[in-house]
Order: C-alpha cells, then structure tokens, then sequence
C-alpha cells in the first residue's frame, strides 16, 4: 500500500518533470508505460528502479517542442487578456456610476503587478510548479495588488493622473476579450494536440469530454469573470 | 585511494567498476538484442545472467531512448498477458552495423588492454 502510494507520487512527479520540459504527450505516455511495465516485472519500487524521478526526466533526451513556444502560444494571449480584463474591470465601474475612469499613479503601479508577474513567469514557472507556496506567494501578491489599487483609486478627478471617458475603454477591452476567446476556441477546434498524454495500448484514444468542455471554458475565463464584474457592478449601484 | 565507484552485484558477487558499466553497456545492449526483439526486464535478465550485475531501469531505459532516436532500435508495443502490455526494442540495420563496428573496436581496445596489463604479453621497450 505504501509502495503504490510513493510509486503514485514519482509519477505525478516524472509527469510534471516531463511536462516542464514540453515533452510531447505521447512521449510521456510511452514513458509511463514502460515504467509500469518493468515495475510489475521486477516489483521494484519506482525509485529504486529509476532513481529520482526529475533525474530520471532529464536522462531520458526525449523529444520536446522548443522551450519557450509556449512563451508565443500561451503567455502572450493570457497578458493581453488580462490586461484587457483590467481595464475593462476598472472602467466599468466608472460607467455604471456615469463618471469619468480616474487613475492615479499609485493605483497604476499596483495594477502592474500581476501584469508584471506573468511577464516574467518564464523565468520562474518551473520553482513555481515544483514548490507550492511560491505559487500562492504569488497569487497572493496578484490578489493584494488589486485589492490595494481599489483602495487608492482616486475619489475626485482633481487626485488624478488620468481621467477618461469609460465607455470607449469599456468596448474596446470588451471586444479584445471576446476577439481572443474567439480566436482560442477556433484554434483550440483545430488543433491536432500533442498535449494529450497517450497510452501507447489505447487503439484509439482522444481527450475526453470533461476535458474538452474545460479547455473551451478556460478560453472564455475573461469574459466570463468580465460579466461577472459587469453584474456586480450592477448589483452594488 | 579508490578511483572508482562500484557497480551492481553479479551472482558471484563480483562488483564491476560502475564506470566500466557505464563504458559498455550501449554496446551489451546491442548486444542482447542482437538474437531478436526483446524487451526491457528481458535485457536486464539477459545481462545478469551473462554476469554483469542488475542493470537497473533507471539506466537501461535512457539508453534505449538514445537508440531509438539515433535510429540503432526500432519499438513496438504488444498487449501483456494478463499484465501491462510490453514495449520491445528491434535492431535495426543501422543497429546491427552499429553492433559489428562496436564489437570489433571493443576486441580490439580489450587485447590492447589486456597485452598492455599482462607483463609477459606486453612488448619490450626500446631502452633509452
């Protein structure tokens, strides 16, 4: 019972390790698979047939996409819908309450932050992943930012850096949002994935449904969260 | 002083230097599978019985993966009898003249070494 425990554990692991080092999915597949094979041959524990398992990740060379595509493919988009979704969540407010968006310095700075962190997320995704709390550390600094930055909006336009009209602000990111959804699901639709993790054995093998229906709704994060603010907003006025 | 590590336990109980291991195991492994497909408890077993200790997977499969994409092995999965199914490795032509050229590189080295270590066998040197 133990042995399956830890055995599950170094594959959690060999799978992560895999993963940040962008192996395609039918690649770790075949690796899990040979694994279990010696394994159930042997009766060895996985780590004393394999040693660690990020060692064992690293030994292997195995075929992989280059390190940073998904740098263009994935980051890029999520930045710009976030900051699309900044804007839009800020500038909402202003409109619903038939006043003009004001921001001040401090409160710019702050919405930065998380902008900032997922900019440099290549530079410490795999800490992140590996250790746990970096990555709460580092929700918590994206959700004080926001937090903080409500507090030191500007009450008067007069405390303002910047004031503008809210509604041109409020279409434009809305229509980002939504232009990026579209374009994540289309590509998403078209896509021949070579994510997927599959078991050599399997004669036919393709994502299962739960799988597909979350892909789709993480494409439309932002303009759901965007309603969400929208009808809070709302509520609250 | 010890230069080198130990390698896995044989039968006899022999521990072979773990890099001699480490030299010659790509060339083993062809080797082992040189009498047709095989799979990776299969080589291991083949190797121990042979007498070169337990070769752990940790170190078999990094290797294959090597040949594989080096084109020397070609795989194949096939459903396992009431068990997982198993993934066996094939030489290929590349493979098997990797294997000859290999062979004879390495009988080569080895008589050299061997005249080299055995005083009788090793030629004189010309005195200064």
């Amino acid at each position: 019972m133990m042995q399956q425990t830890s055995d599950k554990k170094w594959f959690d692991e060999l799978t992560l390790e895999l993963r940040l080092r962008q192996v395609h999915g039918s690649a770790i597949g075949d690796t899990l698979a040979s694994a279990r094979e010696l394994l159930h041959d042997t009766g060895q524990s996985a780590k004393e047939a394999f040693g660690p398992a990020r060692q064992y990740a690293a030994s292997l060379e195995l075929p992989s996409t280059p390190q940073f595509a998904w740098v263009r493919k994935s980051l890029w988009p999520l930045l710009l819908g976030l900051l699309a979704f900044l804007l839009f969540s800020q500038a909402v407010v202003s409109l619903v309450q038939a006043e003009q968006l004001l921001v001040s310095p401090a409160q710019f700075a702050l919405l930065l932050i998380p902008v900032v962190l997922i900019a440099l997320l290549p530079l410490y995704i795999d800490a992140a992943v590996r250790h746990f709390w970096i990555l709460m550390v580092l929700v918590m600094m994206g959700s004080l930012s926001g937090a903080f930055s409500a507090l030191v909006a500007p009450k008067t336009p007069a405390e303002a850096w910047l004031a503008v009209d809210p509604l041109p602000c409020v279409i434009g990111s809305a229509l980002v949002m939504i232009a990026q959804s579209v374009f994540n699901t289309v590509r998403t639709l078209r896509s021949t994935s070579d994510d997927d993790i599959i078991d050599p054995l399997a004669v036919k093998q393709s994502s299962a449904t739960g799988t597909k229906i979350f892909v789709h709704v993480t494409n439309w994060l932002f303009p759901i969260y965007a309603l969400a603010v929208l009808g809070l907003t709302l509520a609250l006025n | 002083m010890e230069v080198t590590t130990s390698g896995p336990a044989t039968a006899e109980g022999v521990e072979w230097p773990s890099d001699w291991l480490r030299a010659t195991l790509g060339l083993l492994a062809l080797r082992a599978l040189s009498a047709g497909p095989s799979y990776g408890y299969a080589i291991i077993s083949e190797l121990e019985r042979h007498g070169f200790g337990t070769i752990k997977g940790g170190t078999l499969y990094p290797l294959l993966t090597r040949y594989e994409t080096a084109g020397l092995v070609s795989t194949e999965w096939r459903a396992g009898d009431g068990g997982p199914g198993r993934k066996y490795f094939d030489l290929t032509e590349r493979g098997h003249a990797e294997l000859a050229r290999l062979s004879a590189d390495w009988f080569h080295f080895s008589q050299l070494s061997t005249d080299y270590l055995d005083p009788e066998r090793r030629p004189k040197e010309p005195s200064v």
